[in-house]
């Protein structure tokens, strides 16, 4: 029998970080993990309402890479693990992540930045105020964009073609939404954009980038928008509006109103059901999700290139600021 | 849209149905076992609530999730504590989570231990500090 204490008092080396504007008070063993945590934190001037605390001990004694992800959850307790070297364990209730990695996974920066912050903010998100939307983000002169769509809709092969249209890129797929004291904010994290294969008829520049498999099995190419593509990458900003994706074999472009009902269905899809144990959290988040069901939203129906729904959306927003003005 | 878009699917698990409910109170002290196995049910009401009883350890709350999905992985037991928490791995499938300020255990047990030996084995191993 393995015994393992996470014993904070033991954990030298501590860091205050911010991921997606969640305070995160880290503490570990490993000075190498909290240089990789580090690298990846990004302050921002709107904070969620509460912080997380992360514990993690590096056992030193294996470099066994991160194997199959493999989660389970009851009441406040969610437990995830990478092979038999890397657990994790997510105490909602205390808004706690302690962890158990090998040396291997502490120095696996993509493996922190892709998977494991991003998982953290969605299971300790709801006791934190920051609620997980499946939309991209993009900002344009401070306002917010959000593109909602089911997977598959193009919300990344749009978000790369409108940061190509001087939109500022805050995030492709997941969108953390917290609440401030004027409105909601809007959240990246620095995860990379996801592009299917298919993407390359649209982007040149993919040509000689390698596909890789991603968390959920899938081929795709997983590359940092701002290196690749020359975007300027925005770490929050304020939703304005929200748009759903709907692509179709026609050609054009067509806007539609969506109904507040629509927009919360929607919302609500992209969250998972809490227990009853969490029942604050989930009262605190149907308040966000309220707020965002809120904005002014539309189905855009499109068919054509990304580059042609990207102009149609500047020209859109262009139109509604027009409207705000008068 | 309509509503049936609105779909959750359970990925964590946390919401099997379990069935197979025991409860007492002694005292102040409530016990629960809430399973979706009847044999895990049975054996942990018999074993862990007396035992705890007779210690007079105070109440607890079991929910156990005999997990078919779960792999099987293994046969090393790792105990895990952070303070507040202690949670005991059988590899990765069996998972079982102690909080004694919440006064609950929780679990999911893989399909290839038997009810036996999670009553006489490893609840033990995690209770017993």
């Amino acid at each position: 029998m393995v015994c393992i204490s996470i014993d904070q008092t033991a954990l030298l080396h501590s860091r205050a970080l911010c991921f997606a504007g969640a305070a995160c008070d880290l503490r570990t063993n490993s000075p190498e993990l909290a240089r990789v945590l580090e690298a990846l934190s990004i302050t921002t001037d709107e904070a969620a309402q509460s912080g997380f605390h992360m514990r993690v001990v590096v056992d030193e004694s294996t470099v066994e890479g991160a194997g199959e992800p493999h989660f389970r959850g009851l009441h406040h307790v969610v437990t995830a693990s990478f092979g038999r070297s890397n657990m994790f364990l997510f105490d909602i209730l205390r808004r706690t992540l302690s962890a158990r990695v090998s040396v291997g996974v502490a120095r696996d920066y993509r493996f922190w930045k892709e998977k494991l912050i991003p998982i953290t903010l969605g299971v300790l998100g709801a006791a934190m105020g920051l609620v997980p939307v499946h939309c991209a983000c993009l900002e344009l002169d401070g306002d917010g964009l959000l593109i909602a769509g089911v997977s598959g809709a193009g919300k990344s092969t749009l978000s790369v073609a409108l940061s190509e249209e001087g939109f500022n890129y805050v995030s492709d797929d997941w969108t953390y939404i917290s609440q401030s004291r004027d409105g909601i904010v809007a959240h990246g994290t620095s995860a990379p954009v996801k592009l299917l294969p298919d993407a390359v008829r649209h982007f040149q520049n993919l040509r000689g980038h390698r596909l890789q498999t991603s968390m959920n099995g899938e081929l795709a190419y997983e590359l940092d928008v701002a290196e690749v593509f020359g975007a300027q990458v925005e770490r929050a900003c304020e939703p304005r509006w929200l748009i759903f994706l709907d692509r179709t074999q026609d050609k054009g472009a067509v806007f539609t109103p969506i109904s507040y009902a629509d927009a919360r269905v929607y919302l609500n899809s992209s969250v998972e059901r809490l227990p009853p144990q969490l029942g604050d959290a989930a009262a605190m988040r149907e308040q966000t999700i309220e707020c965002v069901a809120l904005l002014p939203s539309w189905r855009l129906q499109y068919g054509g290139t990304p580059q042609f729904a990207a102009k149609e959306l500047r020209e859109f927003v262009a139109h509604r600021r027009q409207e705000i003005c008068v | 849209m309509t509503d049936d878009r609105c779909w959750h699917p359970d990925l964590l698990r946390r919401f099997v149905p379990t069935p197979y409910v025991f409860g007492r109170y002694d005292g102040p002290n409530r016990f629960l076992v809430e399973s979706n196995d009847l044999e895990i049910a049975l054996n942990v009401r018999q074993s862990v609530i007396a035992h705890r009883q007779a210690d007079r350890n105070g109440g607890l709350i079991c929910k156990l999730i005999r997990d078919s999905a779960n792999p099987d992985d293994g046969s090393e037991i790792t105990i895990v504590s952070n303070g507040t928490l202690r949670v005991l791995y059988l590899g990765t499938g069996t998972i079982l989570i102690h909080d004694p300020e919440r006064s609950e255990l929780l679990g999911f047990v893989a399909r290839n231990v038997k009810a036996h030996e999670l009553v006489s084995s490893l609840i033990p191993a995690l209770l017993d500090k």
